[in-house]
């Protein structure tokens, strides 16, 4: 699990489903959650919450102005690569977060990515989940 | 509305616990009474009911006066209108399925409340049977009918449901939501399954060593939990297996185990036997139909 | 011929011994299984007392509060004109003490094997106390109901002390059966004893068995 703290900065509600900026250091991260400030009393601007998503969930990429639809996208450096046979995991630096990655061997290799690499670390707006910081 | 507020020392394995609730609600509520074992759930039904005396009891239903401990009034069981299912049934074994819910007749009332009941609770083929003869959720059935043959104004579940396994118990949840809503009856109902409250509850009170510490709808209660993620299964880990360089994680919920990935430095954290909580965001999981 | 009186007299006292004591015992059972009182220990024990109690101990006490130079004695005679010692009624209040465990302990027994829910269910469904008693807990105790009647009815026949000291041997007032034979072999009648003898002892075996058979059958049938 990669957990970063952040600030509410956005929170946008339509039929249930709300879509909630954060801010965390420098980044904005999305994420989308099927509450809204009425059944989550935490959802509230200026709230400090926990920004909480899965390795297996961080894609990344060598290209570091891709145009696609992925809205979190963080700039590191690789501090390390642990490999397997069938999964590696990838330590990043995001400014001073550790944020880890599990990617495929496979991927990895075609990526050719090695400690120090510049890359981004992308992640879904809904695999973002978000837990009251307390 | 019905007001009720109770004082007593209970005495448990692990010594003296006062019980001290207060509660107040509606007339036609459906209440839910949640917690741990020996927390004093079952005593606030029985105070409730006139079966257990309390060092201070005060209970009001509509303006009728139930308990009064400064005026040291007692409405005594027989005279409260209520209709009580024990743990264990508590069925008549010498008398048919049909003659337990006559015996709850008064003397001049009609038998076809009996018929009616009967009828709803889909007891026709075994009215004639004696208890021995029925299984767990037969029992409960018979039990529930006979509850509410008085047409009581509050009806007083004591975990009714806990000996059944599920299908039985979805039917018999079906079962108390249509008499709780056909006799418009105040139902309490001690629970411990929180998707059991959710289908059936207005209002749920959580019990904690003899004190309310939570009560509110069952979503204000339960569905406020620490994570936005909706796909929520709260379990025990029965096994840590390496698997690459990460490791898969067994996590035992009810009859279902589910298997997590976690990275290497997350299962120093987790022991075998653990309680935790596995939570995914409700955009992952996909529903397939069983036959 | 052996005179039949005594079996007749024997079997009067059981009836009406037995018949007694199942009214007393109901309800002294009741109370003794559901309700909280302190003593409640003390009690149960004056009950169990004629088991461990030789019989002529009690026969003396009752002998001795039973005589009219004393004041229960008296009491009675002055207010009731009643004799106890050496009369059939005597006989009676002393089989009831002494046979008081024999009824007692079997519904006693019964009644707290009972699931209590069953007499809070009949209440919370608006049932007194005594329609509670005697359309719930009491049929579902026949077993312990009908080994009470059988136990007390069999004992009260065996009776030979407490007779003795109580009754002495008066022929139709209190002599019966077992203080019977005891005379005849007093007296050298083997013949006469061996049939009265022989009649107790197929008669108590009978008994005992059919005690039996009924709890073999009843415990086939579980009650919950």
């Amino acid at each position: 699990m990669n957990i970063l703290t952040g600030t509410i900065s956005k929170i946008q509600s339509h039929e249930g489903i709300s879509l909630i900026k954060v801010r965390s250091s420098n980044v904005i991260f999305s994420s989308i959650v099927l509450d809204t400030p009425e059944t989550a009393h935490y959802l509230q601007v200026e709230r400090e919450v926990r920004i909480i998503f899965k390795e297996t969930e961080v894609i990344i990429s060598k290209d570091l102005k891709a145009n696609i639809s992925i809205q979190n996208q963080l700039s590191c450096r690789i501090e390390s690569i642990k490999k397997g046979v069938i999964l590696s995991q990838i330590n990043l630096m995001h400014e001073d977060q550790i944020i880890k990655s599990i990617i495929t061997s496979n991927a990895c290799e075609q990526l050719d990515l090695k400690e120090n690499d510049s890359v981004m670390a992308l992640i879904k707006t809904n695999e973002v989940s978000l837990s009251a910081h307390d | 509305m019905i007001q009720f507020h109770a004082y007593k020392m209970l005495q448990t394995a692990d010594g003296e616990l006062p019980l001290d609730v207060s509660l107040t609600f509606e007339k036609g509520q459906f209440i839910a009474i949640y917690g741990n074992s020996g927390v004093g759930k079952t005593t606030i039904l029985r105070i409730l009911a006139g079966l257990t005396e309390a060092e201070k009891v005060d209970i009001n239903v509509g303006d009728d006066i139930w308990d009064d401990s400064l005026k040291r009034f007692h409405l005594p069981v027989q005279k409260r209108s209520i209709g009580f299912v024990f743990q264990d049934f508590a069925l008549f074994p010498n008398l048919t399925v049909k003659e337990n819910l006559e015996f709850a007749l008064s003397k001049n009332d009609s038998t076809q409340i009996v018929s009616e009941l009967i009828e709803l609770m889909e007891l026709e083929s075994l009215q004639n049977s004696k208890p021995q003869n029925l299984s767990g959720g037969q029992k409960q059935r018979v039990a529930l009918a006979r509850a509410i043959v008085r047409k009581p104004e509050i009806l007083l579940l004591d975990e009714p449901l806990s000996a059944l396994d599920d299908e039985m118990r979805f039917k018999l949840q079906d079962y108390i939501l249509k008499t709780h809503e056909k006799y418009q009856l105040t139902t309490l109902m001690i629970s411990h399954s929180i998707a059991e409250i959710f289908k059936l509850s207005d209002k749920v009170i959580v019990i904690d060593k003899g004190k309310i510490s939570k009560q509110g709808t069952p979503n204000e209660v339960f569905a406020e939990t620490k994570i936005s993620s909706k796909f929520q299964v709260t379990g025990e880990i029965i096994s840590i297996t390496k698997s690459d360089i990460i490791y898969v994680v067994q996590v035992c919920s009810g009859n279902n185990i589910i298997k997590v990935v976690a990275t290497e430095e997350e299962i120093i954290d987790y022991k075998i036997g653990q309680k935790v909580l596995v939570a995914s965001k409700a955009f992952n999981p996909v529903i397939q139909i069983l036959l | 011929m052996i005179n039949m009186e005594p079996l007749w007299l024997t079997a009067k006292l059981a009836l009406i011994t037995t018949i007694i004591l199942f009214v007393v015992a109901v309800p002294l059972c009741y109370w003794l299984a559901y309700s909280r009182f302190r003593f409640k220990a003390v009690i149960e024990a004056l009950i169990s007392l004629p088991l461990v109690l030789p019989p002529s101990v009690l026969g003396f006490y009752l002998l001795i509060a039973f005589s009219p130079e004393n004041a229960f004695g008296k009491f009675l005679s002055d207010y009731f004109d009643l004799r106890l010692v050496f009369t059939f009624q005597g006989l009676i209040v002393a089989s009831v003490l002494y046979s008081l465990p024999f009824m007692i302990n079997p519904i006693l027994s019964g009644l707290k094997n009972l699931p209590p829910a069953l007499q809070e269910a009949s209440f919370t469904l608006g049932k007194s106390r005594f329609t509670t008693v005697t359309k719930i807990l009491l049929p579902n105790i026949q077993a312990s109901l009908l080994t009470g009647i059988i136990m007390t009815f069999a004992h009260t026949i065996g009776e030979f002390g407490v007779v003795l000291m109580v009754g002495g041997s008066i022929p139709e007032e209190t002599k019966v059966v077992s203080i019977a034979i005891y005379e005849e072999v007093e007296s050298m009648n083997y013949h006469n004893a061996n049939v009265y003898a022989g009649i107790l002892f197929a008669f108590s075996f009978l008994i005992l068995l059919t005690v039996h058979l009924i709890n073999n059958k009843s415990r086939k049938t579980t009650l919950y």
